[in-house]
């Protein structure tokens, strides 16, 4: 197949599902107060985004988004960078945090609401600890990523510490790092929005619940495409840099 | 005036059980301008040799010299290092690998860049110097490569089977292609091979090294004239001079 054609059918999937989100509820082959139909979810979208209620909401989890990623990035990959370069640090650790990794994060929840009450503090703990694990493994493979061979050869050449990070460790491990960027964020997201729906007074996953709850559907859904829009393009971009950095991985 | 001086060198590995014995009392001479290969069962201790000619790895005993100076540590205004399977940086253009040596030293831009375009000249390879090291092919990355060892003007380059991952049709190419280079540029080369008959196409002198602890068992003068072809491998003097090599090689296993 063609690029073309591969598009082409891409677009055809995409309006078929649209059409029959449109459709369906329409002419009652599903329930409509279960599946609004598109148009109608649609419009609910654009006097959401006119309400100071969902602004204030959008708000808030962009915050807590933003502050749990700044805060579970840079430790993560410190703390994975340190398990994969320092071996003693590495023996001890490793295995530990491979069995927490492995328990589901929200579990924890609960207990993130003891320690720091409703709020944002306990949003923005609960995502930064959903999502640490995941960037200290990919971490510790980016660093695993370099070939010592490379770094044999910048020797050879005469390079310092410092020029081996920066030119070596750095240019090998940025298409794994991007990658955990962008999965990091997906777990980021998800950390976030369970926790506002789990117990929250604001933010767009607390609005959600409460739709969701009150059996408001053309809101519901309208938040869901909120949400997906955000996500899919945030995905995307970081995607788009990967792909830049990573032309010469084949 | 001898490039290189290696000086009843040891190495031992530590181990387990007081220590691995990997090279022993290992000593070397090189005039300047002469191509010497080293040959030598798998396991010898070659490139653990090549690797301290470098400065890479040290050894536990003994000195070496190159051009007139103490190796201690990497020093790549005197030696020039090629390693097997190119080991280009994927990240980097073929130009900017050649020029990665110059760019750690600060080199200003324009500099590195008009050295860096001789080199690629010098190896054959101009035009492709946009290329990222997929782009090329395995003889071709090893000519970037032999470009990058060559472009601080060294006077010693060491070769580790640098043809090894090549196919015999590129193998015998790229023998000819480093006799050529190696001629215009007058570098003293340490070469290993596992070839022998890369060996005694290649070489002035030909080391053979035991297998371990690794010592130098022959030295054998390859007494063919230069420019060297292609036809010289059919002769009686390259099948006597071959032959020898291996006897030697087949009595240390």
């Amino acid at each position: 197949m063609t690029q073309a054609q591969v598009v082409l059918a891409r677009l055809a999937l995409l309006g078929l599902v649209l059409a029959a989100w449109q459709f369906l509820p329409r002419w009652g082959v599903v329930d409509a107060r279960l599946l609004p139909a598109l148009g109608d979810v649609l419009a609910m979208l654009g006097q959401l985004l006119g309400r100071s209620q969902v602004h204030e909401a959008i708000a808030v989890t962009a915050a807590e988004v933003a502050v749990a990623f700044v805060i579970a990035v840079p430790l993560g990959a410190a703390i994975g960078v340190l398990a994969a370069e320092n071996d003693y640090f590495g023996q001890i650790f490793k295995p530990m945090l491979f069995y927490v990794f492995s328990v589901p994060k929200s579990i924890f929840l609960p207990m993130f609401i003891l320690i720091f009450g409703i709020g944002f503090e306990q949003k923005v703990a609960y995502a930064a600890f959903s999502t640490i694990f995941i960037v200290i493994m990919s971490a510790t493979a980016a660093v695993e990523s370099v070939k010592s061979d490379h770094v044999l050869v910048a020797r050879s050449c005469g390079a310092t510490r410092t020029q081996i990070l920066l030119r070596i460790y750095v240019p090998s491990m940025m298409p794994v790092l991007l990658e955990t960027l962008r999965i990091s964020m997906i777990f980021n997201f998800t950390g976030v929005m369970i926790a506002e729906m789990y117990a929250s007074r604001t933010g767009i996953g607390h609005l959600i619940a409460n739709w969701g709850e009150n059996f408001q559907m053309p809101q519901l859904f309208a938040g869901v495409i909120l949400l997906a829009a955000v996500a899919i393009l945030f995905n995307e971009v970081v995607r788009h840099l990967e792909v830049r950095v990573s032309a010469w991985r084949t | 005036m001898s490039a290189i001086n290696v000086d009843r060198l040891s190495h031992v590995y530590s181990g387990t059980e007081g220590g691995v014995p990997a090279l022993q009392d290992i000593t070397i001479d090189v005039d300047a301008g002469k191509f010497v290969v080293i040959v030598g069962p798998s396991g010898c201790g070659k490139t653990s040799l090549l690797m301290m000619l470098a400065g890479l790895r040290h050894q536990t005993r003994g000195a070496i010299t190159v051009a007139g100076k103490r190796i201690a540590d990497p020093d790549p205004e005197r030696v020039g290092v090629v390693f097997q399977e190119a080991s280009l940086f994927p990240w980097l253009s073929a130009l900017d690998n050649i020029e990665f040596p110059l760019a750690l030293r600060g080199t200003p831009r324009d500099d590195r860049r008009r050295r860096a375009e001789q080199m690629l000249t010098l190896v054959g390879l101009e035009g492709f110097g946009a290329r990222y090291p997929h782009e090329l092919s395995g003889g071709m990355k090893q000519r970037v490569s032999i470009a990058r060892g060559l472009v601080q003007d060294p006077p010693v380059l060491l070769m580790d089977e640098p043809f090894a991952a090549l196919d015999e049709q590129t193998r015998m190419t790229m023998g000819h292609e480093l006799l050529r280079i190696w001629s215009t540029t007058r570098k003293t080369v340490v070469f290993i091979t596992h070839s022998l008959t890369e060996a005694v196409y290649l070489a002035d002198e030909v080391l053979v090294m035991s297998a371990r602890p690794g010592r130098i068992i022959d030295r054998i003068e390859i007494t063919l004239p230069r420019p060297r072809t292609y036809e010289m491998m059919a002769t009686d003097t390259f099948g006597r001079l071959r032959e020898r090599i291996w006897q030697q090689i087949r009595k240390t296993e």
